[in-house]
């Protein structure tokens, strides 16, 4: 155990672990937290397509057809990988906590 | 746009800041109205007292029956959730920047108003070794803990603290001593010293010193001390054994700061507190509100947040008695008033006691 999560409590109500199941099954848990997860991210992408429509339509720089119609070249797919690789990452980690048994 | 200068730390990307406002939505959420969560388990509860035919005893016996309702488990698991989504969040983000979050700090360091001294030879005790409110490192073994603790808790605080209101206007609430006189003002761990630039407005010519064991708060506690431009000495020193001489504070004060003390350091620290604040000074404590005056659901709630917020302390603090610890140091309390909300009393209290 490092240093950074080693916890030394004097007396008091014992600390419950890294990883505790409070409903009956550590799937239903981990279900709820991508649920949960999911909503977080599904409000970034909201947040940040409102900010962006405000801006582009503001400035007026851009119309709702351009991007229907927007292709990415090379670079851009690879960095909507990335993008695509982190979300699933952020709601499904949740499946590496579910212990082999329960 | 705000008058105050903006202190929180910046995070990394547009989309970090979009996760913490989420949540801080879904904590109010399910703390709140929203979910509803703690008055329909308290009205579960007290149904259940009463067909039971006799009060609540120990909080297990409150706890297996909170466990037994689908609802109960569920408010457990989301109240995990959100903490933990909290510093996952806020971790990623200053992970992205520690270099330039740290030289920030090294560039604060030394500037004025007000100083930084830090103990190369401090020690920190065991006892402080938790990670509260499951903080990644606690308070003090991640160089950004102060960084992350000031996010942290303004997530925690749902908005109605960005700018320190809520320490504020709880600062304002302390009396003076009777006598008027309030040269120097000591805010025991003082973390990132929101009381203390507090105290400094409304005493702007008493000497404000913050103290606490942890040198990553006490940094950003003087940084943002610079950028509001208010002189306070933040020093790395322990608040059972603080070193200040006899009599020296006319105010001394403790924010949310006992129900994470184990008992013996809380009493400690209240006879360190007679040992430094003046006769007729005030020690004034904002604490949690005692297990006598709690509802069955609040009692709950501070075993699951003993337990699965990394509190472990509170417990035995909420059920001590904090007005006869206080009179064994030397202190005459005032008697406080436990405000109520709906559901129960108060989640927080507070001691306004005299020296004598």
């Amino acid at each position: 155990m490092s240093e950074l999560t080693q916890q030394t409590p004097e007396g008091g109500t014992p600390i419950a672990g890294e990883n505790p199941v409070y409903l009956k099954d550590p799937v239903l848990d981990a279900t709820v937290r991508m649920v949960v997860e999911l909503a977080a991210q599904v409000w970034i992408e909201r947040e940040r397509r409102i900010t962006l429509e405000s801006l582009l339509e503001a400035q007026g720089t851009l119309s709702r057809a351009a991007i229907e119609s927007f292709k990415p070249d090379a670079a851009q797919a690879a960095a909507l990988k990335r993008e695509r690789a982190r979300f699933i990452e952020d709601v499904f980690k949740e499946l590496r906590r579910i212990p082999p048994t329960a | 746009m705000s008058a105050v200068p903006e202190t929180l730390p910046a995070l990394a990307e547009r989309a970090d800041a979009a996760y913490l406002d989420f949540v801080e939505g879904f904590r109010e959420y399910i703390l709140g109205k929203g979910a509803d969560f703690e008055d329909r388990l308290n009205e579960a509860l007290l149904a259940e007292q009463v067909r039971r035919g006799q009060p609540w005893g120990d909080v297990e016996q409150i706890r297996e029956y909170v466990h037994s309702l689908p609802l109960g488990r569920l408010r457990d698991r989301l109240s995990r959730t959100q903490q933990e989504m909290k510093w996952f969040a806020l971790r990623r983000s200053f992970e992205a920047q520690r270099a330039e979050l740290l030289a920030e700090l090294e560039r604060y360091d030394t500037r004025g108003p007000g100083r930084l001294e830090l103990d190369p030879n401090f020690v920190h005790p065991p006892y402080v070794n938790v990670h509260f409110h499951l903080q990644p490192g606690g308070y003090y073994k991640d160089a950004l803990s102060g960084y992350l603790y000031h996010y942290g808790t303004k997530v925690f605080f749902r908005g109605d603290n960005d700018h320190d209101e809520l320490h504020s206007k709880l600062v304002a609430r302390v009396p003076a001593p009777a006598d008027g006189r309030v040269e120097r003002i000591l805010d025991l761990a003082c973390s990132i010293g929101q009381s203390s630039t507090a105290f400094r407005r409304r005493f702007p010519n008493a000497d404000v010193t913050g103290i606490d064991y942890s040198a990553p708060m006490l940094r950003v506690a003087h940084r943002r001390a610079v950028m509001l431009g208010d002189e306070v000495t933040f020093a790395q020193r322990l608040i059972e054994k603080t070193g200040y001489a006899e009599g020296q504070f006319d105010i001394t004060f403790a924010f949310i700061v006992f129900h994470e003390l184990p008992l013996r350091i809380i009493h400690e620290t209240v006879r360190e507190a007679a040992r430094v604040t003046r006769r007729g000074g005030i020690f004034a404590i904002y604490d949690f509100t005692g297990t006598r005056d709690k509802s069955p659901y609040q009692r709950y709630h501070r075993w699951f947040d003993a337990r699965h917020n990394g509190e472990p302390y509170s417990q035995d603090f909420c059920d001590c008695d904090m007005n006869a610890i206080l009179a064994d140091h030397g202190f005459e309390v005032a008697a406080a008033s436990v405000g109520q909300r709906s559901g129960g009393a108060g989640y927080m209290t507070h001691w306004f006691a005299t020296r004598v």
